[in-house]
């Protein structure tokens, strides 16, 4: 098994590596340049020039890219000239925020999503598999700021059970209670999407695991109806549903953005559209490398639980 | 294709989306020819006015412009933006895909590695990578929807076209001089071109989505031109005092966004052959029992009593009769043989037992099966499943499939005994290790944490029988345990549920299509065709000396060890579809005896006590049939 982890994270390393090459390419394609964007465009061209210089952004591309790439490995992401702070200082700071709220949701939609998918495929064609089936429309169909929107108005302004956005009260106690009273409105409507998705896979994996011999072995032995679907059809269907729980986690982490926006909820995804907005360019670069590079590790995970779920795959 | 629109038409939610959809479009079409207020002009003394105001249908947003005007533009121009965004991402994926998949090696490994790459990122954060580069502006939020969704079409359209690719009318364009392109452009495309258009249908109401989310970050369209996704951006600061000037766009997105995903649900089924069939139904707990008629009653002939049993499967509108009226008996210590081609109904027989015919499509339509004079057709699923494995144990074909592929074989007979009995997991455990041990399997103890995977065929048809065993059961049914085995594992495994039938006094019923088989483990035989049986006897009697023309024809089919000179016979013509079952005796066709007066009405199963034919022109020898 170590050496199975140790295997999948070096076969990381290129992807990283990849990523880190495609942000670069997609910044340095920008018209203009960052020494304008941060001088304004009424700076003299001499006080460009030497900004330039002195950002390293005279030199050619493919030395550019690996002076910042070896920055980063030094932990030096550079510095926000937005916030005047180390980029990375900043990346991970909101990235706390996003993991809470990413993190919550992604627990959510998991179990939520596959539970749906279950009760949907055992009552095949019942009224249960028929709401669910419309629930899961909605719930991939509705944009997930629109439905945080209509949370916020319904459940945090006419019903007053949550507070309308952030993750910590004004005033009082910075506690856990506090934090789920602040998380429990973002997390869901950041699930909603992710949610639908899971249960329509796992319908169609439980489905397409019902048919199969073993599970007529299951039942010929006597085993409770209960225990065909959740011990042996679940167990089975699992193994096509994990990639696609892993696959779901980066739309989560990704979808955030959308859901701190409206939810004020201090994450990464709103640190990057503000600095989009500003031109913030290193601290994009930064920010988007580092959640891309969380993903790509949480997928190692996924591949491990999926090993460590399949006995049949060599590891 | 007109085809293909009436299965769309068929599926009535694909109809309602499509519906949906057209009216969308078509409003949105024809928006610049209503008499709309201009959508972008501002009159700040109407700010937020309420829906069905004066002059405005849905009211005003904070700078007093008419929003169903905003709305039907807005409307306009998301729609295009999303439809412009898959037709990029799909031309640009589908060429990437076919070039990968149509040159193979290098080509396809550096494409590939790099789409990977791109799929490596979290979707909508590549997005905003090239929206930052680019600048905000409703051209680059198209730009970076469709170049997210490349790699996605790419892949899809790669692994179709490596399919392709080797076919042999690819094979025969390129000898007959075809330049690449051509074939990519008349052999390929038109192959890859229905899944492209899947791909799309499942795609655009998340392309849609997108543009509409990067819009809301104010990130896509700019003012004071408004997509829908803007217009939600911009009525945010309102939504807590003016809240219709968000539930307007937002529910205008919800409505496409659905009508889009219905449609291509129906697309998708429609396409997929699968589903026509109603292949995907899920079988039940149990077999669905529709019985017409009396209900035959027990004779007391046996431990398990088969009477009149009738099972069909009902696809569409296709009745099949796999089981038409069986009658069986088996006692304790009695091994009944049931043998007969595949098709010929004999699984569906043993498997109606203990109601394991999956259903849909199968239904008990007619009679009884008795386990010690309890009717278990009718029986209510609790007792059923109380009874399964416990008095009724089945042994399948094929162990590779019948095992749970994910538990190891100990946990599955322990599970197998704790259904039943309140046993403890060590208690348990121990009577796994010896069922093991009584089916012969050497290092038993270790072999109870492997999985299946990791065992032989014919050690895992021994965990079969094991599990078989593991309740003590009085009756076991065995599905052709022996058909996946090769020769010398067959004796053994033969051997084993003979001394096992000796010593426990089971009762077993044997489906083979093996007559070698039968003359080692039977006592008796009964003769399947065409879901009815049509000979009955002691095996030594149907071995010696068969009745029926079938029997006969099937016996003379196996050959003899040191007669290899004899030519290997075969029946001449198929079993008939059980669909369209003629009239009197089903093996008409194929018999040389044949005369019309067999094919006019049905013929009874007649004979003195257990030795009976279904047949007006018996075999008198055997010898007759084999020269």
């Amino acid at each position: 098994m170590g050496r199975y982890i140790l295997r999948r994270l070096i076969s990381a390393i290129p992807v990283l590596l990849g990523i880190t090459v495609i942000v670069f390419a997609i910044m340095a394609l920008i018209p203009g340049d960052p020494a304008t964007a941060i001088l304004g465009s009424y700076a003299t061209p001499e006080n460009v020039a030497k900004l330039n210089r002195d950002l390293g952004l005279d030199a050619p591309a493919w030395q550019r890219y690996f002076i910042w790439l070896g920055n980063m490995l030094t932990g030096d992401f550079g510095t926000s000239f937005s916030l005047n702070r180390p980029v990375l200082d900043e990346v991970l700071e909101r990235f706390n925020g996003t993991l809470i709220l990413a993190g919550t949701s992604f627990v959510l939609c998991s179990i939520f999503g596959v539970m749906a998918g279950v009760l949907s495929a055992a009552n095949q064609y019942g009224w249960a598999d028929r709401a669910i089936t419309f629930a899961v429309l909605l719930g991939i169909s509705i944009p997930s700021f629109f439905l945080g929107m209509m949370m916020i108005l319904v459940f945090a302004v006419n019903l007053r059970w949550f507070p309308v956005s952030g993750m910590w009260p004004i005033y009082g106690d910075r506690d856990i209670w506090a934090l789920i009273d602040h998380l429990t409105l973002p997390a869901i409507a950041l699930a909603v999407v992710a949610t639908g998705v899971i249960a329509r896979l796992a319908r169609s994996a439980m489905l397409e695991v019902l048919r199969q011999d073993f599970i007529r072995t299951a039942r010929a032995k006597g085993v409770h109806e209960r225990g065909v679907i959740w011990r042996h059809a679940l167990r089975a269907a699992m193994v096509s549903i994990i990639p696609v729980l892993g696959i779901q986690a980066g739309f989560v982490l990704s979808g955030a953005v959308y859901i701190e926006i409206v939810f004020q909820w201090p994450g990464v995804g709103r640190m990057l559209v503000d600095a989009i907005l500003t031109r913030d360019l290193l601290l994009v670069q930064g920010g988007v490398v580092f959640v891309a590079a969380c993903y790509v590790l949480f997928n190692i995970v996924v591949d491990v639980a999926q090993s460590l779920l399949d006995p049949r795959i060599k590891t | 294709m007109m085809a293909f629109l009436r299965l769309l038409a068929r599926n009535r939610l694909a109809l309602v989306g499509g519906v949906m959809l057209s009216l969308v479009v078509l409003l949105a079409l024809v928006t610049p020819l209503l008499p709309l207020a201009p959508p972008n002009v501002t009159a700040t003394g109407d700010r937020f006015l309420p829906p069905f105001s004066e002059g405005a249908l849905l009211g005003t947003d904070h700078l007093g412009r008419d929003l169903l005007s905003r709305l039907l533009w807005g409307t306009r121009l998301s729609l295009a933006v999303g439809f412009a965004a898959a037709i990029v991402a799909a031309t640009l994926g589908a060429a990437i895909g076919i070039i990968a998949g149509f040159y193979g090696g290098r080509t396809d490994n550096v494409i590939m590695r790099g789409v990977d790459m791109l799929m490596a990122f979290p979707y909508i954060l590549l997005a905003l990578a090239i929206v930052a580069a680019l600048g905000p502006g409703l051209f680059n939020a198209l730009i970076a929807v469709a170049a997210v969704n490349v790699p996605f079409f790419a892949r899809n359209i790669r692994g179709i076209t490596v399919g392709i690719a080797h076919k042999e009318f690819v094979d025969a364009a390129r000898l007959s001089g075809m330049s690449n392109a051509r074939i990519i452009l008349t052999e390929i495309l038109p192959n890859v071109i229905p899944v492209i258009v899947i791909a799309m249908s499942t795609t655009i109401g998340w392309m849609i989505l997108e543009t509409a989310g990067l819009s809301f970050l104010g990130l896509g369209s700019q003012p004071p031109v408004a997509d829908l996704g803007s217009m939600l951006g911009e009525a945010r600061s309102a939504l807590i005092t003016n809240p219709h000037t968000s539930v307007v766009p937002g529910v205008m997105i919800l409505i496409i966004v659905m009508s889009i995903n219905l449609l291509g649900d129906g697309i998708r089924d429609a396409l997929d052959p699968r589903l026509k069939s109603g292949a995907l139904s899920r079988p039940m707990a149990a077999t669905r029992v529709d019985r017409q008629g009396a209900v035959p009653a027990a004779t007391g002939a046996g431990l398990l009593e088969v009477r009149g049993l009738e099972t069909q499967f009902h696809v569409k509108d296709r009745v099949y009769r796999a089981v038409g009226g069986v009658d069986l008996a088996v006692k304790p210590g009695e091994c009944l043989g049931i043998i007969g081609e595949s098709g010929s109904g004999k699984s569906v027989t043993a498997l109606s037992v203990m109601g394991l015919v999956a259903s849909p499509p199968g239904i008990v339509t007619g009679g009884a099966a008795y386990y010690d004079g309890d009717d278990l057709i009718g029986a209510p699923y609790a007792r059923l499943r109380a009874m399964r494995g416990r008095n009724v144990a089945y042994i399948f074909q094929d162990p590779q499939a019948t095992l749970h592929p994910l538990y190891r074989v100990g946990d599955q007979l322990i599970e197998a005994m704790q259904v039943h009995q309140p046993v403890s997991n060590s208690a348990a455990r121990a009577k796994a290790l010896a069922l093991l041990r009584d089916v012969r399997i050497p290092n038993a103890e270790q072999r109870l944490s492997d999985y299946p995977h990791e065992m032989s065929g014919g050690m895992r048809q021994r965990v079969g029988i094991a599990m078989a065993l593991a309740n003590d059961p009085e009756v076991i049914i065995a599905d052709e345990p022996t058909t996946a085995l090769d020769v010398t594992v067959q004796a053994q495994v033969l051997s084993l549920l003979d001394d096992l039938r000796r010593s426990r006094g089971l009762a077993i019923v044997f489906i083979t299509h093996d007559f070698g088989v039968v003359a080692q483990l039977c006592d008796r035989v009964a003769v399947m065709y065409a879901g009815r049986i049509v000979e009955e006897g002691t095996t030594r009697e149907i071995l010696e000396m068969p009745r029926h023309p079938y029997t006969a024809r099937l016996m003379a089919c196996v050959p003899e060890l040191g007669q290899g000179k004899r030519k290997l016979a075969s029946i001449p013509g198929l079993p008939p579809v059980v669909d369209r079952l003629p009239p009197g005796c089903a093996f008409a066709d194929r018999c040389p005896k044949a005369q019309p007066v067999c094919r006019e009405g049905d013929i009874p199963l007649d004979g003195e006590g257990m030795r009976r034919v279904r047949c007006l022109f018996p075999e008198t020898g055997l010898r007759e049939v084999a020269e």
